[in-house]
């Protein structure tokens, strides 16, 4: 069982100092999760650490390879808002 | 929990608030410090007015993690044209870091401050920004540190801060109030746990306080920032002001909200507006009456480079830095020699100031705001096609005094893409609404004609003269002329 990160994550860096087992390393295009090392933090937290600190929404998967934290769950901003707003932009 | 900044009765205004030289015009911001503070900052461009005509700053980031998150930020917004914080082109390693500062400082040796600010807070990122501080105030003794932070990490820190020598720090306080918080911060990273709404805003606002009595304990000079949120935090931060001057900062600096739905930030997104112009003044003059304003912040990007205003970043990219060979003692030399030059030069314009002050005659005029084009030596000297940012003056019968800068060019001026198609004149022009004269060293016809048409009178007679002596030379002549009587005055109103 293992949480990863997907292309979504901007290189924050949050994540990586919080992770209790080391499992998470700086990679390009972005940060990755060693499976083997990763144990969701399972005996040391309550929460998955990465997915508690993680600022951008989607960026952080569970084992099941669902988002942990969903579209307007950590900004608020509701996700048709936000799909208006950069539809806006892209029609200039 | 008790909140124990909230219970605070606050003292009669009388006796607590306005101390010499804090209130209305002066000359001086600084009139009211101590001795030791003002020695501490009189080289300090972002602490000190006078000094940012003459020093410039520097800030390297390193530290991109952070442990909250803000309504006007958005981690992920990066964009070479723009200057805001947090925004950076480039992130640095520690070691990196410490080889930039001393290029830099090697190479503009008025360069007296480095800065670590973000993106992110350099408090979450504990290593990475000490590792930056030891190496400096080890090798490069002669530049000042200073940190900028969220403060939620704050109270853990301030032993490690004051063993590296850090002087200064800025922590950005938008609220005492919790239930203002939870409309700012969504969410913040506490004891392993995400906390959410308003227990989360508590804790934030608990620890800044918190951090703000230790590091003034230490006798640690602390700044704080504060973001102005229309209908947020507007009506609020009169009360943060009284609060943080109480438990001794030393200066407040009210900024604007940047928010572009572009931005992707909560506040760009959701629509929520910036402040005018009129309304971060008179929130500013409304908090000085408690205590010292800074109102000549550029809002700088996280890896600015230079002085304020400016932003020389470019010249020290990390690959343009591998090639340069620093003899930092060399350096240090230089930069002593330079240092002690440009402060002779302060003191004798200080004085020479005082010394031509010249009464003003009895007026009972209107006061008028007036920008100006500069680079900087606090003299008119920037042709107005040429200004990236106007210094706006507001002349009285009191005097002259400093209001804020404003930049020319909107945040992101880039190509067709953004907005609606608008000339730069046309653009520089609304920047200057609610001025009546603009002084410049030089004016084009065609800028002169739309200006004029616009209401604001182009003058170009003070070339290379103090600013403060042309503005008040210029507001006599509108006196003499009738202009600012109170006729005039009602048909502003009216109109």
């Amino acid at each position: 069982m293992s949480l990863s990160i997907i292309e979504s994550c901007v290189n924050c860096f949050a994540c990586e100092p919080v992770c209790p087992s080391e499992a998470i390393y700086e990679a390009k295009p972005h940060f990755l999760i060693n499976s083997k090392k990763c144990t969701e933090c399972e005996g040391d937290f309550a929460d998955p650490q990465c997915a508690t600190i993680c600022p951008i929404e989607g960026a952080i998967l569970n084992a099941l390879g669902e988002a942990i934290n969903p579209p307007g769950s950590l900004t608020g901003i509701p996700p048709e808002k936000m799909a208006e707003a950069m539809a806006e932009l892209q029609a200039h | 929990m008790e909140l124990p900044v909230l219970n605070d009765q606050p003292e009669s205004k009388g006796e607590s608030g306005c101390s010499a030289g804090s209130c209305g015009s002066t000359d001086d911001q600084l009139d009211h410090l101590s001795d030791e503070i003002r020695e501490k900052v009189q080289n300090h461009p972002c602490y000190s007015e006078d000094a940012h005509h003459y020093f410039a700053r520097m800030h390297v980031a390193v530290a991109p993690a952070c442990n909250i998150q803000c309504h006007y930020c958005n981690r992920k917004y990066d964009c070479a044209n723009e200057s805001r914080p947090g925004v950076v082109s480039e992130l640095l390693s520690p070691q990196q870091a410490v080889k930039k500062t001393m290029a830099v400082a090697a190479n503009i040796p008025q360069m007296t401050v480095l800065g670590i600010a973000g993106p992110g807070d350099p408090l979450a990122n504990l290593e990475r920004t000490f590792e930056t501080f030891q190496t400096l105030s080890r090798d490069a003794p002669d530049i000042k540190l200073c940190v900028s932070t969220n403060g939620l990490a704050l109270p853990d820190a301030v032993e490690e801060l004051a063993k590296h020598n850090i002087d200064h720090v800025t922590i950005t306080i938008n609220c005492v109030d919790p239930e203002v918080g939870a409309k700012i911060y969504p969410w913040i990273y506490w004891n392993n746990r995400r906390i959410k709404g308003k227990k989360a805003a508590k804790i934030l606002i608990k620890q800044q306080q918190k951090g703000l009595e230790m590091l003034v304990a230490k006798g640690i000079l602390v700044k704080v920032n504060s973001v102005m949120i229309p209908g947020v935090n507007d009506q609020h931060l009169a009360e943060v002001s009284r609060i943080v001057k109480e438990k001794g900062a030393f200066l407040h600096n009210v900024m604007p909200l940047i928010a572009e739905a572009e931005h992707g930030t909560f506040y760009g997104v959701m629509g929520q507006r910036g402040p005018t112009a009129d309304e971060l003044q008179a929130l500013q003059d409304s908090c000085s009456g408690d205590m010292n304003m800074m109102r000549h912040c550029r809002q700088c990007r996280a890896d600015a480079v230079g002085m304020l205003g400016e932003d020389r970043g470019d010249e020290f990219t990390m690959d343009k830095i591998e090639d340069m060979d620093i003899d930092y003692q060399a350096a240090m030399v230089k930069r002593k020699v330079i240092h002690q030059a440009i402060e002779a030069e302060m003191n004798e314009k200080r004085a020479s100031k005082e010394e031509h002050t010249i009464a003003l005659p009895k007026l009972n005029t209107r006061p008028v705001l007036m920008a100006v084009a500069t680079s900087g030596q606090g003299v008119i000297n920037m042709h107005f096609g040429h200004a990236k940012e106007f210094l706006i003056y507001e002349a009285s019968s009191e005097g002259a005094r400093f209001i804020s800068h404003r930049k020319t060019e909107l945040y992101c001026s880039g190509d067709d893409s953004c907005g609606e198609a608008e000339t730069a004149l046309e653009k520089n022009i609304r920047t200057l609404e609610g001025c009546e004269v603009v002084l410049c060293s030089k004016i084009g016809f065609e800028p002169w004609e739309q200006l004029e048409a616009a209401g604001i009178q182009p003058n170009g007679e003070h070339a290379m003269e103090d600013i403060e002596a042309a503005v008040m030379a210029v507001y006599l002549e509108m006196a003499e002329a009738g202009k600012l009587d109170e006729t005039t005055q009602q048909k502003r109103a009216n109109a």
